[in-house]
């Protein structure tokens, strides 16, 4: 069944909210800044948003304080967001309103600093005493409880596919009938974690990332909160635009290094597009995962030679955002959507010499043109993938 | 109405090495004491890299697949844990807190939510799609009903999986689990080639219901999320002796539950302790 979706938002260092998203990507600039996240020394740029640290949370979940859930509420804010979703919850009713967000930081920043007041039993001060921040359900605890939603409420958390995956869910939910709505999205925030552990992996630049291009040398990490409200068509039969397939699979080959065919990309793809009920050929657009690492790229070119055998405009934006894990997926299948929106392809920033070794052409430069299907893809750590289709809702 | 049969389960704690130990456990017959976790799938080089979590869900994965005499390729994996692998969250909170730069990358990927399912995919070279939830207390009611949707929808057989590990001193306030524990079993449709343990009929329902806990549960069991799913185990041991059909409500959210009957089949006489 399709769903389609009736009101979107996202937030990153890019832009707080889609106009000022939009603007960025017109302009061809970078939301990356050089590392200042607090208690990091690393050298490297972050993709960092901006005045999170400011965000005050309402009083009903003042509790649940941590920078991943101002992120999250600063997220909700935007785009008269919060608008479309109590609207929505007046028709079905709070119960038939479901919540499915992808995450991989949760708020583990939150149990960082925690962890740097130890009392001298070796136990949380009392003023971190939150079980329901210290968890990985807490972006959709926080959530569900921040709008009054009472339906089910599930967080995935797939590293890099986590915000992508969240829509094949919503689908089944709705098409299950447990649901009539599903709020779905994701919040990741920037954390030593995050920013110590790609590092220990030796897969973060020193420099702004620059997917796709020759001397590419690594990932910048980066934050976003992104959300979609994904419903029936007949209950926003004008609603622009709709999820019209969804693929899922496992590259089954070693936990941080995809498959060297691209065999789980392909076949999350090629499921995308059965599931749609659509030829490559149909998809006027793919925002790449393109992470900028040496390794996810060229194999990333080699699964789309294998799935798209005529040239199709694809695109990286990660270098306007960052890599921002488990949002990326709920990111860029927003940043999919505005590109249809605008008629207006985003290239790929700082990519300025493709690697020649790539046998599958990069957009670098935006682009203008009228788009009626795209597909954004996000492939993750333990080789998890998704991919997933979206059309105009005008048939 | 869901109707999907269950056709392997496998489960591992201090105190039972199989599903066949938790029914005979259940049943009042005795828990066993220390029970270690056997080498499994992964090769000596991996398990030594892997962590608990990782070995505690493949082995219950493994068991449950052998059970149904599945090959791991043909079924899609659904994994829970409430609070996922603590232990490693403790670790690199501590080695933040005091060395950020000696941040090990092996424990770093290995606490990405999915290393299980991304271990066990290796291992069993298995393409099929994978998914990693947590829904705090409602963990396990997310998970199996994310399970029985994906079994209907795709019309393959899925394995879900669910385990805690034993938290450590500082996020016991969260989770207070004195010991580690998985519990897998695979919900494949109704079909008559695979002999079911149990067959179960699905539903969601807007009511407001309370877990079902288990007296028969060891004591450290009790009260942690993702055991939760024991009642399900619990009842389908229990279904192995009864003509009548029981019935398990788990809570999906406040205002909401899954219920399922639960049917013994006339196979699953084959699996009765």
């Amino acid at each position: 069944m399709k769903l389609v979706i009736s009101a979107y938002t996202a937030t990153c260092a890019a832009g707080t909210g889609l106009s000022a998203l939009q603007d960025s990507i017109i302009q061809r600039r970078s939301g990356l800044r050089p590392n200042d996240f607090p208690g990091c020394e690393l050298i490297t740029w972050i993709g960092r948003v901006a005045s999170v640290e400011d965000v005050a949370l309402p009083e009903g979940v003042a509790s649940l304080q941590s920078r991943n859930n101002q992120l999250a509420w600063l997220g909700l804010q935007q785009d008269d967001f919060l608008e479309a979703v109590r609207a929505a919850l007046q028709r079905v009713g709070s119960s038939r309103m479901g919540v499915v967000l992808g995450t991989s930081t949760s708020s583990i920043g939150r149990t960082e600093e925690a962890y740097t007041k130890l009392d001298s039993s070796g136990l949380m001060h009392r003023d971190f005493l939150q079980p329901e921040v210290h968890n990985l359900h807490s972006p959709g605890l926080f959530v569900a409880r921040a709008l009054g939603i009472q339906g089910p409420s599930m967080t995935i958390s797939t590293a890099c596919s986590s915000s992508a995956k969240v829509f094949a869910t919503a689908a089944r939910w709705v098409s299950s009938g447990l649901v009539d709505a599903v709020l779905v999205g994701g919040v990741d925030s920037l954390c030593l974690s995050v920013l110590y552990g790609f590092n220990s992996l030796e897969l973060v630049s020193s420099n702004p990332c620059r997917p796709f291009d020759s001397a590419r040398d690594g990932i910048s990490i980066g934050e976003a909160a992104g959300y979609a409200l994904l419903t029936r068509p007949e209950m926003f039969p004008s609603t622009s635009f709709a999820l019209l397939g969804y693929g899922e699979s496992c590259d089954a080959h070693h936990m941080s290094h995809p498959h060297p065919e691209g065999k789980g990309a392909v076949l999350a793809m090629r499921r995308a597009l059965v599931r749609a009920g659509l030829d490559a050929s149909a998809i006027d657009y793919v925002n790449l995962h393109g992470t900028a690492s040496k390794v996810n790229d060229q194999i990333e070119t080699h699964a789309m030679e294998q799935v798209f055998t005529a040239p199709v405009h694809a695109s990286s934006t990660k270098g306007w955002t960052g890599h921002t894990l488990g949002a990326a997926g709920i990111l860029e299948a927003i940043i999919t959507l505005e590109g249809m929106r605008h008629d207006l392809i985003p290239g790929t920033l700082n990519c300025e010499q493709p690697d020649a070794e790539f046998g599958f052409p990069i957009l670098a430069e935006n682009r203008t043109a009228r788009l009626q299907v795209g597909m954004s893809n996000s492939f993750g750590f333990g080789g998890n993938n998704a991919s997933l289709v979206f059309g105009r809702n005008d048939d | 109405m869901i109707e999907l049969d269950v056709v392997g389960a496998g489960a591992w704690s201090h105190h039972f090495g199989n599903w066949q130990d938790l029914a005979l456990g259940l049943s009042g017959k005795g828990w066993r004491e220390d029970v270690k976790l056997a080498p499994g799938l992964l090769t000596p080089a991996v398990r030594r890299r892997a962590p608990v979590s990782v070995k505690m869900a493949i082995e219950v994965m493994k068991q449950a697949c052998d059970m149904a005499s599945l090959d791991p390729r043909e079924l899609a994996t659904v994994y829970c844990s409430a609070m996922g692998d603590m232990q490693i969250t403790d670790y690199i909170c501590q080695t933040l807190a005091q060395n950020p730069e000696l941040l090990s990358p092996t424990q770093f990927h290995n606490s990405v939510h999915n290393a299980a399912t991304g271990y066990w995919t290796i291992a069993t070279n298995a393409h099929s799609p994978a998914t990693a939830i947590s829904a705090y207390t409602y963990s396990a009611s997310m998970a199996f009903f994310e399970a029985a949707i994906q079994a209907a929808d795709e019309d393959l057989p899925v394995l879900l999986v669910t385990e805690e590990v034993q938290a450590p001193p500082a996020l016991r306030f969260a989770c207070p689990t004195n010991a580690p524990f998985a519990a897998a079993m695979i919900l494949a449709p109704v079909s008559e080639n695979l002999p079911a343990i149990a067959r179960l009929g699905i539903e969601t329902r807007a009511e407001t219901v309370k877990w079902m806990g288990h007296s028969g549960l060891p004591d450290q069991l009790v009260n942690i999320p993702s055991a939760n799913l024991l009642s399900v185990i619990a009842t389908l041991a229990e279904s192995q002796s009864l003509q009548e059909p029981r019935r398990v409500r788990l809570p999906l959210s406040p205002g909401t539950h899954v219920d399922i009957s639960v049917t013994a089949s006339a196979a699953s006489r084959r699996y009765h302790a």
